[in-house]
């Protein structure tokens, strides 16, 4: 079974390079990666499986034994992301293929795109299983550069614009990060994550501090917490439908994953939770302020994703086995409903020739299915029972509640009020895009919409097109993913909440990958120990 | 419970379906979903009623405790009868309301029988998170019905405030519950409820709960949302806004008092919000004119009136609520039911228009004055029993209760007068207003309202025999002094005095209702609640503006500003706090290091600063070169050569682009302040860098594993270039990723230059057998023409063989005979050089990545020479398929090992003895080094076709002139 590991990282490559090879065949190319990724969430499912029965799947690549060579490490946390990602971006390529079919391939040049996207995936999986922190650092690289590409596809004036935003800020973010691993490397001698967290015990706790700011830095900006997320709603909503899309899905939380496994793993002993607590609050409400005051839904999406953000940190700050916990199940759910959304909300564009809700209008009767498909993800999103969202808001304040402090009441209270807020934004753009006859909206006045403010950069009323049925299917595949977590809650959260006991203690993952070894100086570094 | 719960929910699913084939039948047979389900709850009664707790449960989110379970007591059964049995009703009413050819009919009626579920789902839940979700399930159904008719404006905005109100009470109550429930360590309602946990958390939790039932049973501050929600067809006003999803407060109220009563501020708050409800809503509906909002209005303050008596926690007020709960559910469901059937038949609500109507349509007028009989508490109406039950429990309370009592017999006095006002405005004949006209309605239109209204008369008739029933929930409760018994005549009691007096005062304020309504119109509205909504909305919108505005500001450098004071910030603070500093100090390993330091400091610095971008290009690439100096002394000739490569081919492709860009870089960014400031930061992030490093670096205590490497490549990895085998071999996977990041790039720049994709044929000079002679060259001193086409190529017969194939395709002027001739010489030495590199590699300097370089330097050594087609002519093959074989190689020799049962890129060592080559090493990362070569090539081939060749064919598309003139043209200027 360990060979299933590095499948997830080869398989999406060899769908690259087959990208690249088909050239021109364009069928070729979408049947290659489709089957690429077809194949890696069934590699993912198998590891799901597996690492749940026995708690985890460690590879040491070329066969050259930790600390010396790269260990791929698959635990109950990197499964479960592997599969959730594999599904999203399984959807969104259909989503994008329907599209390309229909459009000629105007907004996602295939011969770019394909290739482009599978080393995206390529580098989202890796970060996922990266077990050593130099090659999450190559993992990020990969997907940032695949991002660069991707944010600024067909190279309009916006794109650009957004995407010199975006791709300066990750160059900064790339360069603390590598920073940050030289100066772990200084320390410590080493970048194997479990061999890190050995010796950083050893390691005044002064030091360590400076060491875990440096690096929770660079991996905040990545995950777009306040504040260093203000780079993210001025990039995302310009990409293509289906960029942003997979980008709110996945980009952010591969952030989020490494600050989980550094909160968790590298610096458990470092305690910075009062702080992360207060950038938690920060960043949900300061985000969602941002939603509300959006008249684009692309847009307003963006923010409630940083805000989102937030509860996520709020888990991880709560430094608890069920505040992990909780966080992973947030994660899943977050990944899938906000991925969902941004492909309704390119459907509404498709079929609006707008995403902006002072133009547009009767959508419900012009497009009902399309209502649906925007309907119970939004609802999801604001956290509505019976929804995922719901659920994992549930946990997060029910783990805060297991430790009575005055600072987690007030984040509590601060998600609550996110909530609300998102399910305002949400309901107005419900009442807007869909309830609203088309004729009203010419005359339209109501203060409800006074304070919005458009995306920047001019006005853009396109022809309303019909939405491909392939992009139809594919967004109701998600949204039917997003109502089976809801019901298969049980068994999810069950996953997620063993993830989160895995990660109570850095222990458990340094004997995976050192089995055996309880104390730093019994792995031996002075004699040669690699291949067997 | 849950398979009827499963019935609602797959009826909601069929029932759009089912619509468009049935029409408004389709309500027939959803009434049958409720009915079943009321059958479920008739068929539990005995076992209810000896007390007995009838639950279910089934789990589902083990590690949240979160289950669905469910339990039948006698407050939720008289629940479930209430909403199942008025639900069932309604539908059957629904059937006459809605024309077939009612818009979003089928959406309605989906709607409305999932309601009808979650609100039955509501009141059975014994989870409380469970009872939350129903909670705002019922929400979000009432958001969604309130907006049936989407097309008006007051109908969306009316949706919206329910939802926003509701939904901000519901998440305070929820708060409020997982407060609870951590202090209970239950979330099931009956046991804590049973043994309630205690302590000011407690009591916290217990306030948060009510305002979540407050707000969903809109007492007042929140009671604005419910008439506004009139704007709703009148089924859903008759079941969601009267009988069921309003009356979900009050149940919360009511199963929560037997637990929390004790608990201070308890029954004081809810006596005091009960009654200024009961008195605000009595006052606006006497204002009226709308019979609907009349009853809106009356709603109200009966909610509130119910209020005043779930919340006050004894016996006889349980008691009292539970039939006060019951009488209203069935006349205001009626009443409503009514003014569904007159709207219908007349077309207005208005009362003042409407006149004569009791004549016309007698039998609805009676049905309405037996619900009205009930409201006003006339005996032998259930709501008379249930007035008595009230002021008794009330009378037998404390100061509260006597103060309470005062409350809502003046409350009462309102509602006698508002329904005498609703009844006269409904059916009396005016004077000055002609008769209204009525199209008449089926008979059976009639049926459920009157079945409701008889439901009420009849439940007071057998007073006696509903006591025992009810009187299961009021046994929660301590006895009091007496058992008190619902009866119809229970004696001259003072009860029965105050039920006349408010009769008497109230048919005296209907009387007086213009001397009322003058005074009425006096009183102004000083405090709008509604307005509060609107201002609470707009001071939201204007912060959410400002906060935006002020930190999203489409500015890159001050986002870039706001991460480095973060990071100068968090970092500084740790650095304070650091107490372990180095020991000693080492500036340098030699002296020449600190020279090339500085160098490079300072180009980097000139860089910042410099005004042309080919200056800037050069200062960048000095600090590369510098760098590769450090390398050089510190022993690391291998990251030298690759440094040294990657900054010459990094300058070539800058010099590339940079013929497409002003040679300036724009006037200096902002003002002469706002430079300081950046330069100031600058200087305080490069200086917290340092003291990081220098701080980490020094508190290394263990020994890195670097060491080993040595020993490690020679032993295992059979290379000597421990650089080497640590690219291909130990650290494998991670070039395997680089070489991703390279494709990417090179698709990155292809995807920027040629913009829709990226196959488009590099252009190659025409090479076919029969033409050859096409390729022959001009003379360079022929006065330059248009060329550059193969048209162009053809209209020339030269003689003399090219040196460079494509060499003639360029304008004389912009060719060097000399370098062409150079460039043919040396281009297939430097192919066979980097051969070499590429496998010698293992054991000396070099490798793929190097070699690829060399390689590519030969390419732009090609295209220098002879341009664009020149390149066509030197890689026939496509750069995309050269850059997907190469990643070919190198991933499948990652997965390769897995078929063989090894790990991912473990290589295999082969040597032998081969005829002629004598003894042979190979190591099978040599495959992998391959495929790291032809990304490399394919990355220098993709940038130079695209920023070289495209850019070129761009300019001349834009430039119709010859190169010759635009030389000439640069010259005249």
């Amino acid at each position: 079974m360990t060979a299933l590991v590095p499948l997830v990282v080869i398989l999406p490559l060899l769908g690259a390079a087959g990208a690249l090879i088909a050239g021109r065949h364009t069928r070729l190319q979408r049947l290659v990666t489709v089957a690429a990724l077809v194949a890696v969430l069934a590699v993912s499912v198998a590891l799901l499986i597996e690492v749940d029965r026995q708690g985890a799947l460690v590879m040491t690549v070329g066969g050259w034994e930790p600390p010396f060579g790269i260990s791929l490490v698959v635990d109950r946390l990197s499964a479960l992301m592997l599969i959730i990602s594999a599904i999203v971006l399984l959807a969104v390529l259909v989503f994008s293929v329907g599209q390309g079919m229909a459009d000629g391939d105007d907004e996602t040049p295939v011969s770019i795109y394909h290739p482009t996207y599978m080393v995206l995936a390529a580098g989202v999986f890796n970060a996922f299983i990266a077990g050593d922190l130099f090659n999450l650092y190559v993992g990020f690289e990969i997907l940032l550069v695949a991002s660069y590409v991707l944010i600024t596809l067909g190279g309009t004036g916006a794109r650009i614009r957004a995407g010199v935003t975006y791709i300066i800020v990750s160059l900064v973010s790339s360069v603390l990060f590598l920073a940050a691993i030289a100066l772990i490397y200084g320390a410590l001698g080493t970048v194997n994550i479990a061999h890190i967290s050995l010796r950083m015990q050893d390691l005044p706790s002064d030091i360590q501090l400076i060491l875990h700011v440096m690096l929770l830095i660079a991996f905040g900006i990545k995950a777009a917490v306040f504040p260093l997320s203000f780079w993210l709603p001025d990039s995302y909503p310009t990409a293509p439908a289906p960029v942003t899309a997979v980008f709110a899905g996945l980009l952010t939380k591969v952030g989020v994953y490494a600050i989980i496994r550094t909160e968790t793993i590298l610096f458990a002993d470092s305690d910075i939770n009062e702080a992360l607590m207060v950038v938690s609050l920060l960043t949900m409400v300061v985000g969602i302020l941002g939603a509300v005051a959006q008249a684009d839904i692309k847009r307003l999406l963006s923010f409630t994703l940083v805000s989102h953000i937030g509860y996520m940190i709020f888990g991880i700050a709560m430094g608890t086995v069920a505040g992990v916990g909780a966080t992973i199940f947030y994660i899943v759910h977050h990944i899938t409903v906000q991925t969902t959304l941004f492909l309704a909300a390119g459907l509404v564009e498709r079929q609006g020739g707008s995403t902006s809700i002072n133009r547009l209008g009767g959508l419900l009767r012009s497009a009902p299915v399309i209502a649906v498909l925007f309907f119970i993800p939004a609802l999801n999103l604001g956290g509505i029972p019976p929804f995922s969202g719901f659920i994992g808001k549930l946990a997060l304040f029910r783990a805060g509640a297991e430790t009575p402090d005055v600072l987690i009441w007030v984040v509590i209270a601060g998600g609550t009020l996110t909530s609300l807020l998102t399910l305002y934004a949400l309901a107005r753009v419900w009442n807007m895009a869909f309830w609203r006859q088309e004729s009203e909206v010419e005359t339209y006045q109501s203060s409800l919409l006074d304070q919005l403010s458009e995306a920047p950069g001019p006005a853009q009323q396109q022809e309303s097109r019909n939405s491909p049925a392939l992009m139809t299917w594919s967004t109701a595949g998600m949204v039917a993913v997003t109502v089976s977590l809801t019901i298969f809650a049980g068994p999810l959260y069950g996953v997620s909440a063993r993830a989160g006991e895995n990660l109570g203690n850095p222990r458990t993952y340094t004997s995976l990958v050192f089995p055996n070894v309880v104390d730093e100086s019994q792995i031996d570094v002075s004699e040669g120990s690699g291949q067997p | 419970m849950l398979i009827s719960l499963a019935f609602f929910a797959l009826a909601a699913l069929l029932a759009p379906v089912l619509a468009r084939v049935l029409g408004p039948r389709v309500f027939w047979l959803l009434a049958l979903v409720p009915l079943g389900a009321l059958a479920v709850s008739v068929s539990a009664a005995p076992r209810v009623f000896e007390g007995e707790i009838v639950r279910e449960s089934l789990i589902w989110v083990q590690h949240l405790e979160l289950a669905l379970s469910f339990r039948l007591d006698t407050l939720s059964w008289v629940m479930t009868i209430v909403v199942l049995g008025v639900g069932a009703l309604v539908l059957v009413y629904c059937e006459r309301y809605f024309a077939p050819d009612e818009p979003g009919l089928g959406r309605f009626a989906g709607f409305f029988i999932a309601f009808s579920g979650t609100m039955y789902g509501l009141v059975v839940s014994d989870d409380i998170f469970l009872l939350f979700m129903f909670w705002e399930a019922t929400t979000v159904f009432s958001y969604l019905l309130i907006a049936h008719y989407t097309d008006r404006k007051a109908s969306r905005g009316a949706a919206l405030q329910a939802l926003l109100v509701t939904t901000g009470g519901g998440l305070t109550m929820f708060v409020g519950l997982i407060v609870l429930a951590a202090a209970a360590e239950s979330t099931s309602l009956s046991e804590i409820v049973a043994s309630p946990p205690e302590g000011g958390a407690v009591m916290t939790a217990v306030f948060l709960i009510l305002v979540g039932a407050v707000s969903k049973s809109a007492l007042v501050p929140f009671h604005f949302w419910l008439p506004a929600a009139m704007a709703a067809p009148t089924p859903v006003s008759a079941y969601l806004h009267a009988a069921a999803m309003v009356k979900a407060g009050i149940y919360l109220i009511a199963a929560l008092t037997p637990g929390f009563a004790n608990i201070p501020g308890w029954s004081e708050s809810l006596v005091a919000l009960g009654v200024v409800t009961m008195l605000v809503g009595g006052w606006r509906s006497l204002r009226q004119t709308d019979i609907k909002l009349l009853l809106a209005y009356g709603t109200v303050s009966q909610l509130g009136f119910l209020t005043v008596i779930a919340g006050f926690g004894s016996r006889t007020a349980a008691l009292a609520a539970l039939a006060l709960l019951l009488a209203h559910a069935l006349f205001k469901a009626t009443l409503f039911l009514v003014v569904g059937l007159i709207d219908h038949s007349t077309g207005t609500r208005d009362l003042r228009r409407l006149s004569g109507l009791g004549r016309q349509r007698p039998v609805l007028a009676i049905v309405a004055t037996l619900a009205v009989a009930s409201m006003v508490g006339l005996p032998p109406t259930f709501g008379f029993v249930a007035k008595e039950a009230v002021f008794t429990a009330l009378l037998e309370g404390d100061a509260l209760g006597i103060l309470a009592l005062l409350g809502v017999v003046t409350g009462s006095v309102f509602t006698v007068a508002y329904s005498a006002r609703f009844l006269w405005g409904a059916f009396a004949r005016k004077e000055g207003v002609e008769d209204t006209e009525v199209h008449r309605d089926r008979w059976d239109a009639l049926v459920s309202p009157a079945l409701l209204a008889a439901g009420g008369i009849g439940l007071g008739l057998v007073a006696s025999v509903a006591d025992p029933v009810l009187a299961g929930y009021a046994v929660a409760f301590p006895a009091g002094g007496h058992e008190y018994h619902l009866a119809l005549w229970h004696g001259l009691e003072p009860a029965l005095g105050l039920s006349a007096l408010t009769l008497l005062l109230g048919t005296a304020l209907f009387w007086k209702r213009e001397r009322v309504a003058r005074l009425q119109a006096m009183v102004p509205a000083t405090v709008n609640a509604a307005d509060g909504y609107w201002k609470v909305l707009r001071f939201i919108d204007r912060t959410a503006a400002r906060v935006t505005s002020t930190t999203q500001r489409g500015s890159l450098p001050f986002y870039l500003g706001v991460i480095l004071l973060v990071l100068v910030a968090t970092a500084g603070t740790s650095l304070v706090l650091n107490e372990t500093w180095p020991t000693s100090w080492r500036l340098w390993d030699f002296p020449s290091q600190a020279a090339v330091g500085l160098i490079m400091v300072i180009a980097a610095v000139a860089a910042v600063r410099a005004d042309k971008r080919f200056t800037a290009v050069v200062l960048v690439g000095v600090t590369g070169y510098g760098l590769a100096t450090l390398f050089v002394l510190q022993g690391a000739p291998d990251l030298a050569f690759t440094q040294l490569l990657v900054e010459t081919v990094t300058l070539v492709a800058f010099v590339l682009v940079l013929r497409r860009l002003p040679r300036r870089i724009g006037v200096a960014h902002g003002r002469p302040r706002h430079r300081a400031v950046r330069a100031a930061l600058a200087v305080v992030v490069a200086l917290t860098m340092s003291i990081v490093a220098v701080t980490a670096l020094a508190a290394r205590s263990t020994e890195p594993i670097y060491p080993e490497f040595a020993e490690l490549a020679r032993t295992l990895g059979h290379g000597v270039n421990v650089v080497n085998v640590a690219l291909v071999d130990v650290r494998a996977w991670d070039t395997m990723g680089e070489l991703s990041v390279i494709i990417v790039a090179a698709n990155g720049v292809a995807s920027l230059v040629f913009l829709d994709r990226r196959t488009d044929d590099l252009v190659r000079p025409r090479l076919t057998r029969g033409r050859r002679g096409l390729l022959r060259q001009r003379p360079i001193t022929e006065p330059s023409r248009p060329i550059g086409r193969s048209r162009a190529l053809a209209e020339t017969g030269e003689k003399r063989l090219a040196w460079l194939l494509a060499g003639r395709t360029l304008a004389p002027e912009n060719r060097s005979i000399l370098l062409e001739i150079t460039v043919r010489l040396v281009f297939h030495s430097i192919m066979v050089v980097s051969l070499f590199v590429l496998f010698s590699g293992h054991n000396a300097p070099g490798g793929g990545f190097a070699a690829g370089l060399v390689a590519g330097m030969a390419l732009v050594a090609r295209y220098l020479a002879g341009g664009r087609y020149e390149l066509g002519a030197a890689v026939t093959i496509d750069a995309g398929r050269l850059l997907g074989s190469g990643l070919v190689l190198a991933v499948g020799s990652a997965a390769v090992p897995l078929l063989f049962g090894a790990d991912a890129l473990t290589s295999a060592f082969i040597e032998g003895e081969l005829p002629l080559f004598g003894h042979v090493e190979f190591i099978t990362s040599t495959i992998f080094d391959v495929g790291v070569y032809l990304i490399v090539i394919g990355l220098v081939l993709d940038v130079l076709r695209s920023l070289g060749g495209e850019v070129d064919r761009q300019q001349e598309e834009e430039d119709p002139r010859t190169p010759h003139e635009r030389l000439e043209g640069r010259a005249d200027a």
